[in-house]
């Protein structure tokens, strides 16, 4: 009975989709409100602009993209909700989401429904492993940051290592990473541990590290907090070195900490818009800047930028809204593809190939450099 | 030991902004028997208005640093009581005749309606007071790092809180807060004007809440509107644990918290910091069930 229910379902959905809709219909689930509502409203900026760019030269498949946007508020209970409701809505595809537990909530409702994914902040490495065909994201992935943050460790010359995250999927998965592979290479752990995130005093912590005697620290976790450990350990007077990971990619970091206190800090991030030398980047840019009057605060939201435009460019080359067509071309036949992030190509896990993760630092003037 | 005396300042600048959280609470527990829960949103609307004072206005040119501040936090507590006033005139004296639970229901309403109305007028980015409006120095005494901001936190709050004290047991209107705390009817009876004392509690409370949000403000710089949840609950939980609608009970609550927290930090795990205290609150209100406080103490207010 459920099995019938179900391909009922499926039929009216695609009967829907190819015959009923007059305009082509993505989806954006986003934190729109929530600890990361910033980031959320920079996507829902950022892929109205590029659904706005897109229907002024002719849309697509002669019709008119048509932006769809539900709020995940940050939380897996309402990213479910804000799933299911884009299904209803007979949306082709469904950008997002930002956090990889919230993403994680609202996978299988997508893939029961037939609707591709594409995330465009979720790095936890168990997403892509569960085979699921219709899923895909534009950034990558926590064991390459892994990866280049031991690197980036190994460089600096660290002996002893602390590595603190905040007990998210996202970041602590990318400590346990980082652990796991330092561990090999004979770096000592000297502090492993988790913050709460969204409070304001971490001095407690930064009290307990310190006597670890650390050469250097790894903070897997967000800016918010990140800020906030850098601006009360430079008022300890503790002068560690922080290394951290790609979530700390956003200007309100220095606003946080301080430009005295965030001189200095090394972290890891797919480069920036501004650092990208393509001609789609900064077209873009500019055309940002135009309609919203600043720049975009991170990477993140750009990576929904990019999601969308693949998942555009999908349903023009094979010229059908058929989620096994176009997750079929996103797999096997989109190669190279000239996103605002660098060049796009999917794996048959729906992972993005090649080497996004870079260096950066913090100069005195609070600006992010990017390292060589 | 050097580690612990450390460990123990940093509890207790944390545990002083607690308690002074927790006194909104426990007043407005003690007379109404409600736990209104729009309480950690008053404290979020404190530490805006702050940095709106702060920045549009530039005090600290006209009055120097210090006069600036005290300045700033009278305004600041004034128009968060008068937020706390139109609160309980509009979310709560309609219920005041209804179920508790109604009043409860109305208190979250109040909760979600004041965070989102500070997200749309301040926008969802986190926002950061200024930088070096207090003085950054910090005073080594015998290896134990005190900044210098975190001392003033603390005497200030303690000052606040001890004003409260007296101010409770010592004046009329205190003596009628006490009285309607005990029995609404009978200090009716009296002649004395509930609403009025209610009223009173209601601008007592959210201006030592407004107070602390400031505080937060100038210690931490960052702020948020989602703020209020995490403070609220701690606070909230300080409360119980010094027995709620208990003000000595509240305040000896915050700062227990606050010291326990960091302790738990500090000697067993950072991430079970939370978990800790929760179970010392469990163990407590197990031996006590009425909080530390609660019992002793006749009088509620």
């Amino acid at each position: 009975m459920r099995k019938i229910l179900f391909f009922t379902a499926a039929f009216c959905l695609i009967a829907a989709t190819t015959f009923g809709a007059s305009t082509i219909k993505i989806g954006l689930m986003a934190p729109l409100t929530g600890p990361w509502a910033s980031e959320g409203q920079d996507m829902k900026q950022i892929v109205e602009l590029l659904a706005g760019e897109l229907n002024e030269h002719g849309g697509l498949l002669g019709k008119k993209v048509e932006v769809i946007s539900a709020d995940d508020g940050g939380d897996p209970k309402t990213a479910a909700l804000a799933a299911q409701k884009l299904v209803t809505q007979d949306v082709v595809g469904a950008i997002g989401t930002y956090g990889s537990s919230i993403t994680e909530a609202s996978q299988n409702i997508y893939d029961e429904s037939k609707v591709i994914q594409i995330a465009n902040g979720s790095t936890a490495v168990r997403l892509t492993a569960k085979g699921l065909k219709y899923f895909f994201r534009t950034s990558p992935r926590d064991d390459e940051q892994g990866r280049v943050g031991v690197q980036a460790l190994e460089k600096f010359g660290y002996k002893n290592v602390a590595i603190l995250h905040d007990n998210t999927t996202y970041a602590k998965g990318l400590a346990e990473e980082a652990r796991a592979l330092l561990e090999k290479k004979n770096v000592n752990i000297v502090f492993y541990d988790a913050l709460t995130p969204g409070e304001r005093d971490y001095t407690a912590i930064l009290t307990k590290m310190k006597s670890a005697r650390p050469d250097g620290v790894f903070f897997t976790g967000y800016y918010p907090e990140c800020g906030l450990l850098l601006r009360q350990k430079k008022e300890m007077n503790w002068n560690v070195p922080f290394l951290g990971g790609d979530a700390n990619n956003n200007p309100d970091l220095i606003k946080i900490a301080g430009t005295d206190a965030a001189e200095g800090f090394y972290f890891l991030s797919p480069p920036v818009p501004q650092d990208l030398p393509s001609r789609e980047a900064s077209d873009f840019l500019k055309a940002y800047k135009k309609k919203y009057g600043t720049t975009p605060g991170s990477i993140w939201a750009v990576l929904s930028g990019d999601g969308f435009r693949v998942l555009t460019a999908a349903i023009k080359a094979t010229g059908s809204t058929d989620s096994d067509k176009v997750a079929d071309y996103l797999h096997n036949k989109l190669k190279n593809y000239p996103g605002l992030t660098g060049t796009i190509s999917f794996d048959d896990k729906g992972d993005r190939v090649g080497e996004v993760y870079r260096v950066y630092r913090v100069n005195a003037k609070g600006e992010f450099i990017l390292q060589p | 030991m050097e580690e612990f005396f450390q460990q123990l300042t940093n509890g207790l600048a944390v545990g002083a902004i607690y308690a002074l959280i927790a006194l909104g609470y426990t007043m407005v527990y003690g007379v109404l028997k409600l736990i209104n829960f729009a309480h950690g949103e008053l404290f979020t609307i404190g530490s805006y208005l702050g940095l709106t004072l702060l920045t549009s206005l530039g005090l600290s040119d006209v009055f120097g640093p210090v006069l600036a501040i005290l300045l700033l936090a009278a305004m600041v507590m004034g128009l968060v009581a008068v937020v706390g006033a139109l609160l309980e005139r509009t979310a709560y004296r309609p219920l005041r005749e209804s179920p508790r639970l109604s009043a409860v229901v109305s208190a979250l309403g109040a909760s979600i309606f004041f965070q989102n109305a500070v997200m749309l007028i301040y926008g969802a980015r986190l926002r950061v007071y200024p930088l070096g409006i207090l003085p950054r120095t910090a005073v080594n005494l015998f290896g134990i790092y005190l900044p210098l901001v975190k001392l003033l936190i603390l005497f200030a709050s303690v000052a606040i809180m001890t004003a409260l004290y007296l101010y409770i047991h010592k004046t009329r209107i205190g003596t009628a807060i006490r009285a309607a705390a005990i029995d609404q009817g009978a200090a009716r009876l009296m002649g004395i004007d509930v609403d009025r004392v209610i009223l009173i509690v209601f601008l007592i409370g959210p201006a030592l809440g407004g107070a602390a949000g400031l505080m937060v403000g100038l210690l931490y710089g960052q702020i948020n509107f989602t703020m209020g949840w995490v403070y609220g609950l701690k606070a909230f939980t300080a409360a119980i644990l010094g027995g709620i609608g208990n003000i000595p009970g509240a305040m000896v609550g915050g700062i227990l918290l606050g010291v326990i927290e960091a302790m738990g930090a500090a000697y067993i795990s950072i991430a079970w910091k939370d978990a800790i205290a929760f179970v010392v609150l469990i163990l407590i209100l197990i031996v006590r069930p009425t909080g530390l406080l609660g019992e002793r103490v006749a009088e509620k207010v």
